[in-house]
């Protein structure tokens, strides 16, 4: 492997580490204020022992988000310096707001951890509200960073010099909405899923379960809704992507010959040497409606694009598939929540918090799938049509070292913030109600 | 407009400086005590600055995010020659984050305690090393600026501009710098010997920080570095560092009557004029590369972006501000602001 492949290693594992804990860091904060708000209402004790733990949870997760997000935000220009130095002034205004709202979300979470007792007690809720709304509002700046590069807008480009710059149309680029709206519902229903199945295992095993309970409906209502929503959602990504870059499109669905009245591929193993997808499942069709909302619409397949602008074809396919499977369980489970809502002998089986147990990662499996969907499925470009990543690439040889020692630094960092969660748990499970 | 974004420039580096600057020295004060006193610190800092934590440390996000917006040339330079050491800073800041959040958040009081505090002591030490390591590195005159890597050895391009006496003693020099800020910051959040032990260390740190300053001087002198010698012969420079030096006495005093509100406007007020010094010997040509200067001023990012920048640090600044000096208001951490501190 060369240097520019240990790079994009480096970047992926380093980002995908740092989703995990941006989006608990951004959705928990929702559950703990509902928490807190039900505490301030009926004056439960647990919901007051809950909102405890949660904002613990919060606190350990945007610590590590933060510390995870600075690495980031150097890594950029170390790893990309050939990018940051055209993209960093044109992409600069989501990121200077996403600094103004990651700031005023520390500002709040300063006051919210340390206001116990010494705050009006509305005016100490109220500032957990603002950590989650300028959480969610950090992410969609983010993410509005990361679909410029899908759909670069805001100048002028004209034998690789950038002119013209427009920062507003850069942030408002065609498809900062369909990204931030599929990003924002993503985050909810891992986090919701995650934290959900967290409890389900506690009220599996018969722990607290009044508590558990309390917190599982608390988390998994968040994560149904989003859950059911996110469909949607995902065909006006599938609609923007069809539209804008129709070569990544192609190779979401293996999606080789050109043809009218496209099918939709499910599943399948792709050939990428011989151009071609075995064992697939085929819905006559499907793509073309899906794509382009018209059932003998042209789809373009991957052979007629020019060969060094394809990006890797099986590992995007799998990953697309991964996702939308993953999301459509999703979604039924939280179908199935609504239902036990009406139908209550459902909670006393134990094969329903076994099946939440079970869901439990896959929220997040699925969210890191979507984002090799869109990175890989970028490539060769870091900038779509622009720029490619290889001139984007540091000259600084030795990118292998580097990797290696990321993969070892967040390995460990991982393992002991999943000990320290589970000790939280337990010193929540051995504490006496009081 | 772009006046507006050198201010929140220069702002966001000072602020910096002096806020994470106490937070690493909190850490590294600790580090250099007895074990009793090890623990008086750890909970006097954690007390003093826990709900400013994260707040110290997203001025240097924000640095960095001006500086790829607005001078994108310079930073350029900056990642691609300090890749390593850079890379050892961040893995330094995330020790430290995850150290500090481990030791006053885990559930479990344990043996493993030990271990969350000797890792945030000594990423606290190192982290400011390395972070005045790389400002060495930028002025040392030693990156070499080139197209043609094959030529160079990695060495040479990538380590040597930083690993060397000049840059190592920049470092210590930081280091000490947030030893004293620390140690001035905590004489005002403790009563009776353990203030008195804080104005010892505060004392101490003084004169590591004076020595290694000298000692930086004089090895620069001599060695005919650029910074040094036009640092030396720029007036303005001199005075600034000269009446940093005078100011050591009222400090003296002030530490000595365990004089919590003079010591740290003193002691704030001395840092930022020995950095005043630093960059105003050399503004804005910050890079100081083997025989080529870079200004910070030169190629900045087109007007529509500079304009558009000056707008969001506006706004974000009047949103911030008035929250950050609200929180710490709150949590009665600035004394400085109250008359009855003392």
């Amino acid at each position: 492997m060369e240097n520019l492949d240990f790079a994009r290693l480096q970047m992926a594992f380093t980002l995908g580490f740092h989703i995990i804990f941006a989006c608990i860091g951004m959705v928990m904060p929702f559950f703990m204020i509902v928490s807190h708000k039900k505490w301030l209402n009926t004056r439960d004790p647990i919901y007051l022992k809950l909102t405890k733990a949660w904002q613990k949870g919060v606190a350990i997760f945007f610590v590590t988000g933060a510390v995870s997000g600075t690495a980031l935000s150097f890594e950029l220009g170390l790893l990309w310096p050939g990018f940051m130095e055209h993209a960093g002034p044109i992409i600069g205004m989501p990121f200077s707001l996403e600094g103004a709202a990651f700031f005023v979300e520390a500002l709040a979470l300063g006051f919210y951890l340390y206001g116990w007792d010494k705050l009006p007690e509305k005016f100490h809720w109220f500032t957990g509200v603002i950590i989650g709304i300028s959480g969610v509002a950090s992410g969609i700046l983010v993410v509005s960073a990361n679909s410029w590069m899908n759909a670069p807008s805001g100048f002028d480009y004209n034998n690789g010099v950038f002119s013209n710059i427009d920062p507003v149309k850069a942030m408002l680029n065609p498809a900062w909405f369909t990204e931030a709206l599929h990003m924002t519902l993503a985050a909810f229903v891992a986090t919701s899923f995650a934290v959900a199945g967290v409890h389900a295992l506690q009220i599996f095993r018969k722990k607290q379960i009044e508590l558990h309970t309390k917190a599982f409906k608390i988390a998994i209502l968040f994560g149904a809704v989003a859950a059911i929503l996110q469909p949607i959602s995902g065909d006006l990504s599938a609609k923007d992507v069809a539209e804008r870059q129709p070569v990544k499109l192609a190779a979401l669905e293996a999606h080789y010959e050109t043809e009218k009245g496209a099918p939709l591929y499910i599943g399948g193993i792709v050939d990428e040497e011989k151009k071609e997808v075995s064992y697939k499942i085929e819905i006559p069709k499907a793509l073309s409606f899906l794509a382009f909302g018209d059932f003998d619409a042209e789809v373009k397949g991957l052979n007629d694009f020019p060969e060094d602008e394809l990006p890797p074809v099986a590992v995007v396919h799998y990953a697309f598939q991964i996702m939308v499977g993953i999301g459509t369980l999703l979604m039924l489970a939280g179908l199935l929540y609504f239902i036990s809502l009406k139908k209550k002998s459902l909670l006393e089986n134990r094969k329903f918090w076994l099946f939440f147990i079970f869901l439990a990662p896959l929220g997040f499996v699925a969210l890191e799938a979507g984002w090799v969907v869109t990175e890989v499925g970028r490539q060769p470009w870091i900038i779509h049509g622009i720029m490619k990543t290889k001139d984007a690439v540091t000259p600084m040889p030795g990118m292998k070292y580097s990797f290696y020692m990321y993969v070892l630094l967040y390995v460990v960092l991982g393992i002991t913030v999943t000990w320290l969660m589970n000790r939280q748990i337990k010193a929540l499970n051995s504490s006496k109600d009081s | 407009m772009l006046y507006v974004v050198l201010f929140f420039t220069l702002f966001s580096l000072f602020l910096y400086v002096l806020l994470g600057g106490a937070d690493f020295g909190a850490g590294i004060v600790e580090l250099f005590s007895s074990s009793e006193n090890k623990k008086i610190t750890r909970d006097t800092a954690y007390r003093v600055m826990g709900p400013v934590w994260e707040v110290n440390h997203i001025w240097l996000i924000i640095l960095i995010v001006i500086m790829w917006i607005a001078f994108p040339v310079y930073f350029n330079v900056i990642v691609i020659y300090m890749h390593v050491p850079i890379t050892l800073v961040l893995l330094g800041i995330t020790m430290r984050g995850v150290a500090f959040i481990f030791r006053h958040y885990d559930a479990v009081v344990d043996k493993s305690q030990h271990l969350y505090n000797w890792m945030f002591r000594i990423s606290s030490f190192i982290t400011p090393v390395f972070i005045g390591m790389t400002f060495g590195a930028l002025i040392g005159g030693k990156i070499i600026r080139t197209q043609d890597y094959e030529n160079f050895g990695f060495y040479e391009l990538f380590m040597a501009p930083w690993l060397n006496t000049f840059s190592l003693l920049v470092g210590l020099f930081y280091a000490a710098l947030c030893a004293f800020l620390a140690a001035t910051l905590l004489i005002g959040e403790t009563e009776g010997n353990d203030r008195k032990m804080y104005s010892r260390k505060s004392a101490y740190a003084t004169i590591v920080l004076v020595v290694i300053g000298f000692i930086l001087l004089v090895y620069g002198y001599y060695n005919e570095m650029v910074f040094i010698t036009d640092f030396i012969h720029n007036p303005v420079s001199i005075i600034a560092v000269s009446f940093s030096g005078i100011l050591l006495i009222p400090l003296w005093k002030s530490i000595r009557n365990q004089s919590s509100v003079w010591s740290r406007w003193l002691a704030g007020l001395q840092v930022v004029l020995i950095l005043f010094a630093a960059i105003y010997a050399h503004f804005p040509h910050i890079i100081i590369m083997a025989g080529e200067e870079l200004s910070l001023l030169e190629n900045i990012a087109p007007p529509s972006v500079i304009t558009n920048l000056g707008i969001m640090l506006l706004i974000g600044g009047s949103v911030i501000l008035p929250g950050l000096f609200n929180l710490m208001r709150s949590f009665n951490m600035i004394k400085i602001f109250n008359k009855n501190a003392n």
